[in-house]
């Protein structure tokens, strides 16, 4: 069917043709920002009661803006999210909360677990408390190499200039 | 949950997501992600705008599910969201490289000739894809490497059966000549 | 009216009702670290936390006490490189740089070329090597972006060499390819091809 001169372009489509990895990160990137879209008001089909209650429990944690690079406030709000449908409780526990489990547990929404907080400029360490016992680094965020205490921890920066 | 080990079908996870389980659509993400992917990093030409075109409609598609019509064809549907948003990506970037691992290869001093073929090979291609016109990659792309039949292109472009058939033969032929043109140099 | 004012810090960080999560001699050696830090005009705040961090995780007092030493001297090295005007978080941003295997040269030559506060830029740094990046290159990418980048453009360049790496980018490759690439104008062809590459734009 295809001429000689078509073998080039048949390679052509063959190259493409192979399995192209995107970043795996994206699918979770996709979930925090439903997540945070998901509110009662902005529903576009009746959700049951329970369901709306934790989405709009989520919406009063979670801002508009994640990761605000707001020029003009020193501070920043950031969001912080975990995706683990098996958990029962998660915890964000860090350098701005004198690691206590209590202070910022975070709440959930189908397995999305999230919360926001509002940090002065500084370079924070913190990670996950799942469940009470499992310390989970954040996969989203750089991860602190000098770990002293044999679990893995993230770090956030909050630059302090109004760039 | 349950004994059946079969994976939901598209429908299916569509009609959950409906009731309520927002888990349901990550599903649909991961299933999906390759697949599009592809087809954004070849339209597009830069990984991370291919990134984030994706990424887009993701939630976009989210955003509009009760438009979707047929459940089980929500994976067409989607791709015509995803062909839509590409072809808004703008000159955003224009200056960043695209497929960036192979310059790296390159820097880091592919001397092995297989290797070093390989990047030509894949520079050519990517090459000759970016001379064409977008209308014509949109189609060919479409059309040979997501295997789509010409009704449903018609579908997502709006162009009509026989205008996509044209296009994706003059894609064709152009592709063609600027391989040959880039074996000769 | 100092020894006054250093016995009354001691007593302060002694009583910060937080070290009441340590066992007592845990405690009075925490306290202490953080008494000759804040002495010599250190912070005395990341001590504390990295204490709290170390009851948090169960970790031993002499694992906890070891760890807080370690940080009072790092935040000393810090200072003695930045100056004694770097705030705490400008010294905890170059513990984690040094940490990372940046020299001293490279934080005191980022104060030269870059306005303060440089706790983005040494976060940078300190983050890029966490993921791969060999410190020299990392060192001299941030230099080189430091004298013009916000530090919102020093965060987009290090999510992008992140991303380059978890593709399988070689890291300090990466690194070099990003920096070239935002001081490049449109992308340029390699020297086998004789047509200048268009971006692809739909």
């Amino acid at each position: 069917m295809f001429e000689p001169e078509d073998e080039t372009v048949e390679r052509l489509i063959q190259h493409l043709r192979r399995p192209v990895a995107m970043d795996a990160g994206l699918d979770a990137r996709v979930m925090r920002e439903i997540a945070q879209a998901s509110s009662p008001r902005r529903r576009v089909w009746p959700l049951p009661w329970s369901v709306a209650a934790a989405a709009a429990v989520l919406g009063a944690v979670l801002v508009a803006r994640p990761w605000a690079r707001n020029a003009t406030s020193r501070a920043d709000t950031l969001q912080f999210v975990l995706i683990a449908p098996q958990a029962a409780s998660v915890s964000l526990v860090g350098d701005f909360n004198d690691w206590d489990p209590a202070r910022s547990p975070m709440q959930t929404a189908h397995g999305i677990w999230a919360t926001a907080l509002r940090l002065a400029p500084g370079r924070y360490r913190y990670a996950f408390l799942v469940n009470g016992v499992e310390w989970r680094a954040d996969p989203g965020a750089p991860a602190a190499k000098d770990d002293e205490f044999g679990t893995p921890s993230s770090v956030v920066t909050v630059g302090g200039r109004g760039s | 949950m349950g004994i059946d080990k079969v994976e939901p079908s598209d429908a299916e996870l569509v009609r959950r997501v409906r009731t309520g389980d927002i888990g349901a659509y990550g599903a649909l993400v991961s299933r999906y992600r390759d697949r599009l992917g592809r087809y954004a990093v070849h339209m597009i030409g830069d990984r991370e705008d291919a990134e984030e075109a994706l990424q887009d409609s993701f939630v976009r598609a989210y955003r509009s599910l009760a438009r979707c019509d047929d459940p089980a064809r929500f994976g067409a549907w989607l791709y015509g969201i995803l062909v839509n948003r590409c072809r808004t990506t703008g000159a955003r970037a224009a200056r960043r490289r695209r497929l960036f691992v192979h310059d790296a290869q390159a820097l880091s001093g592919a001397a092995h000739a297989e290797q070093a073929d390989r990047l030509d090979w894949t520079d050519a291609v990517d090459r000759a894809l970016a001379r064409l016109a977008p209308e014509y990659r949109e189609a060919f792309l479409l059309k040979h490497v997501e295997d789509l039949e010409y009704d449903e292109i018609s579908e997502l472009t709006g162009a009509g059966v026989s205008a996509l058939k044209m296009r994706v033969k003059r894609a064709r032929e152009q592709l063609q000549k600027y391989l040959r043109e880039a074996e000769h140099v | 009216m100092i020894i006054a004012a250093l016995l009354l810090v001691t007593q302060v960080v002694a009583q910060d009702p937080r070290l009441e999560r340590l066992d007592p001699d845990t405690r009075s050696a925490v306290a202490a670290v953080a008494d000759s830090a804040n002495g010599v005009g250190l912070p005395v705040e990341p001590i504390i936390q990295r204490a709290l961090e170390g009851a948090t995780k169960g970790a031993s007092g002499a694992r906890i006490v070891a760890a807080v030493r370690r940080l009072a001297v790092d935040l000393g090295t810090a200072r003695l490189a930045l100056g004694t005007s770097a705030s705490a978080p400008e010294l905890e941003a170059a513990v984690a740089a040094l940490r990372a295997g940046a020299t001293p040269q490279v934080l005191a030559h980022l104060r030269d070329v870059r306005r303060p506060p440089l706790t983005m830029a040494l976060s940078v740094l300190a983050d890029l090597v966490a993921s791969g990046v060999p410190a020299d290159s990392a060192g001299a990418a941030v230099l080189a972006l430091a004298p013009q980048a916000r530090d919102a453009d020093l965060v987009d360049f290090r999510r992008a060499v992140e991303r380059d790496i978890a593709l399988g980018a070689p890291p300090g490759a990466a690194t070099s390819v990003r920096l070239n690439a935002g001081a490049l104008d449109v992308s340029s062809g390699s020297p086998s091809s004789g047509n200048p590459a268009r971006p692809r734009r739909p």
